[in-house]
């Protein structure tokens, strides 16, 4: 259940970020890379007035100016960035929700940029460090979006409107013409407070393109999240998601994705581990290697890599007044493979090998109340009652 | 309705179903058998360590341009230089361009002095070379300002009005056709800068002072560049006209329009000058290397000011490239990749035939005319043809997978 604020108004305010140093063996062509970085440094802040009628977020992420070439991230693809995690934009989340009720349903309207209510949650709010490398196939976030969102007992439905151009970089916005030529749906069915289970479409248009007419998506994902513990279980995701990209109306390639991941808490220490199998688009690498053309000037492609990634991690808690400090290690094991013969991109001639290692350590640092629930707004929030409906507040 | 975790196990167990069902292999592409005869393999001039791309010959010499990432330490940055007098090309030296990833492009300027090299995504460019000794290229200079630094996707090089022109088409996110006079080929000069394309021009073809564009999905437009009669000038072209060619399917979205040929039959008549051919670039089911799709397309410019496609070639499961003509003979040659070499003739009416050679939209299918002439480099190898190139007396391939081809030309 997320948090609830019983008074008229109510403002939450959190920091946060990890400090990383990561070591992938190899990186490419057979040589190991070793780097250290602030990675996703964010503040949060979100806030209600009107008995909770009128609510908003706001996320600012400063990836831009700790990221900027990119967090080692073997199969992380997407914005320019291959095997290295993009960084996001400064303005992450900026979103204005209106949410009351008719009845017992709840209803609400949000407006802003942020994430569009689509797949599961940002991996920025679960257990790893490292991105899986379905981000882009499960994930849409950074658009100007303005979403509708109804619930009614454990469904909750929402649609929403949004320009389909990903981020050209941290600082520039969406291109606003492009307001409203993607689009996406998305039912979650929920027993409070223990699972949710997620279905969603969205139409992207010319998602690399940010002049329109490249290829355009359809993409699908279900998912089911273990929202409180159950047995030995902490925290659970699996995930389906898959992608479908078209030139017209004719599909010209698919991406698929099934993801697994979890975490459990034996003595004070939370052990997480993930699997993922997953395809991604390769596309040419330009003079950094680490970094792709987002402009491919024929629409093609020049292979489709499969990624079967396990991740472990460990972190545990250390007592601190007022600062949340959890040391942790991260390892990864990830096996990369062509899909397609003969391809423009080999993994085994690019990376030297097909088995690449990536052993991470670091130090999750928070301070402040705990955030809002990244990329669900108003009514679109499971687990969580409508203003009207409860007689309460939630936040946003 | 209550839920419980038993009464999710049904939701649950869909999920790994359809999660399993979605992990299957990617489609790909088959192309259709071959109906032509066989264009004969005089050699095959082998290279494996980068990806070849582009190609054109002079005399005895072919230069052949490289693509793409083989692995980090081949990119697609070496000029291939082959002697070709043999049956067999040999490749006999190679150029590095540095700071460069893809060489997409390549050309020998109609007098044989020049070789000009285009450099794509970052570091977009130009780069010229004197060919005094032609195997032997010196670098003159590379052109590189902010109107070229996106990337050169290619670089034409014509003469208009006596006056040698590089005609760049400069990747998106802002497309552009920059010109560039190379009177001193040592000190390019910009004459034209415009944005033109949808999502981007892709390449041109320049003769008698008309200049056509390949436009992608706004298909093809003709310049006025001081032939056309309207004023226009390689610093100021006018335009004259535009048509957008049908796509391969009905879904496939816009023209594609990839590049082009205006045809000059060498022997006369009525038909001499009327058609342009059209090379439809779309992607395959699968990536590059693998799949492709896109048609012919021949366009009646008798009305210059309102072209129409009158008649295209299919060819199942692949897609057309370059093209290379043989006018003295009338023959289309195109690089086909996946299904190789296609040559076609194109001599005489090529907008009147049967009722049974019809499409349903009314345009002649050069196929069911029998025009398909020959076909090389299809079944027996695995190749990706990028580009061909007839001198006159053979033809040449430039094979993305393993080099150059030299093979014997077709006949009528």
């Amino acid at each position: 259940m997320e948090s609830h604020d019983s008074t008229r108004t109510s403002f939450g305010l959190r920091a946060q970020a990890i400090a990383l140093a990561t070591r992938v063996d190899p990186g490419l062509a057979n040589r190991s890379y070793t780097e250290g970085y602030l990675t996703q440094p964010l503040i949060m802040a979100n806030g209600s007035v009107l008995g909770g009628h009128v609510g908003g977020v706001l996320t600012l992420d400063f990836e831009g100016l700790t990221l900027g070439r990119g967090q080692l991230n073997p199969g992380a693809y997407g914005e320019g960035y291959a095997d290295r995690r993009h960084p996001h934009t400064y303005l992450h989340e900026a979103i204005v929700v209106a949410s009351g009720a008719l009845g017992r349903i709840g209803v609400s309207l949000a407006g802003g940029k942020g994430f569009v209510p689509f797949g599961t949650d940002d991996p920025m709010t679960r257990p790893f460090a490292a991105y899986p490398v379905n981000h882009h196939l499960a994930q849409i976030l950074e658009r100007y979006v303005a979403i509708a969102a109804v619930s009614a007992g454990p469904v909750t439905l929402e649609g929403a409107l949004f320009n389909g151009d990903e981020p050209l970089s941290p600082g520039a916005p969406p291109e606003a013409s492009r307001f409203g030529d993607s689009w996406a749906v998305r039912a979650t069915v929920t027993r409070p407070s223990l699972l949710e289970i997620e279905g969603s479409f969205a139409s992207v248009t010319s998602p690399e393109l940010v002049s329109g007419g490249g290829r355009d998506q359809r993409k699908w994902s279900v998912g089911a999240r273990l929202a409180k513990s159950l047995g030995f279980l902490d925290y659970a995701l699996m995930e389906w998601a898959r992608t479908d990209e078209l030139v017209g109306d004719l599909q010209v390639s698919r991406f698929t994705s099934i993801l697994a991941e979890g975490s459990t808490s034996p003595g004070g220490a939370t052990v997480s581990a993930r699997f993922e199998n997953t395809t991604r688009p390769e596309e040419e690498r330009l003079l950094d290697p680490f970094r792709f053309s987002r402009n491919p000037s024929d629409l093609g492609i020049i292979g489709i890599t499969r990624w079967h990634i396990g991740t472990v991690a460990v972190s545990k808690p250390l007592p601190a007044r007022r600062v949340d400090v959890a040391p942790f290690v991260e390892v990864t094991y990830a096996h990369p493979s062509e899909e397609l013969s003969p391809s423009g991109f080999v993994p085994r001639d690019f990376y030297g090998t097909a088995s690449i290692w990536s052993t991470s350590v670091g130090l999750r640092l928070g301070i402040g109340a705990r955030a809002h629930r990244m990329g669900r707004y108003g009514a679109g929030m499971p687990n969580v009652r409508s203003p009207a409906t409860r007689g309460d507040q939630h936040v946003h | 309705m209550a839920f419980t975790p038993r009464s999710f196990r049904g939701p649950l167990v869909t999920l790994v179903a359809a999660a399993l069902a979605g992990c299957g292999s990617d489609s790909v592409t088959d192309a259709n058998p071959p109906s032509g005869t066989p264009l004969p393999v005089i050699g095959h001039g082998e290279t494996t360590v980068r990806y070849t791309a582009e190609l054109w010959t002079r005399g005895t010499i072919a230069y052949t341009s490289t693509w793409g990432q083989r692995s980090p330490a081949a990119v697609g940055n070496a000029v291939s230089i082959w002697d070709v007098a043999g049956s067999t090309p040999v490749m006999v030296d190679s150029l590095i361009v540095e700071n460069a990833t893809t060489l997409g492009d390549i050309q020998v300027s109609d007098d044989g002095k020049l070789l000009v090299v285009a450099t794509e995504l970052a570091n977009g460019s130009i780069v010229i070379y004197d060919l005094t000794n032609p195997l032997k290229p010196t670098r003159l200079t590379r052109y590189q300002t902010g109107n070229t630094s996106n990337g050169v996707h290619t670089a034409e090089v014509a003469r208009v009005n006596g006056t040698l022109y590089a005609f760049l088409s400069i990747d998106p996110p802002t497309p552009r056709l920059v010109i560039v006079d190379l009177s001193d080929p040592r000190d390019p000069r910009e004459v034209l800068v415009r944005n033109m394309g949808d999502p981007f021009v892709h390449d041109v073809f320049v003769r008698d002072g008309l200049l056509f564009t390949a436009l992608w999905d706004n298909g093809v437009t003709i310049w006025d560049l001081g032939g056309g009669g309207k004023g226009g000038t390689p610093a100021n072209p006018v335009q004259i006209g535009n048509v957008r060619t049908k796509p391969w399917s009905p879904g496939a979205g816009g023209s594609k329009a990839h590049n082009v040929w205006w045809f000059h039959d060498a022997t006369g008549g009525a038909n001499a000058k009327r058609f342009v051919f059209v090379g439809e670039e779309a992607p395959g089911s699968g990536s590059i290397l693998n799949s492709s799709n896109g048609d012919i397309h021949v366009v009646d410019v008798s009305d210059m000011s309102a072209p129409r496609e009158v008649a295209f070639y299919h060819v199942g499961g692949a897609g057309t490239h370059n093209f290379s003509v043989d006018e003295a003979q009338g023959i289309l040659y195109a690089a086909y990749y996946n299904a190789g070499v296609r040559a076609l003739d194109v001599r005489g009416d090529l907008s009147t035939c049967t009722a049974t050679q019809k499409s349903s939209d009314g345009r002649c299918d050069l196929r069911k005319m029998g025009r398909e002439l020959a076909v090389g480099l299809d079944g027996n190898v695995q190749a990706f043809i990028w580009g061909v190139h007839f001198d006159g007396s053979f033809l040449y391939a430039s094979d993305m997978l393993s080099g150059i081809w030299k093979l014997g030309p077709a006949s009528r």
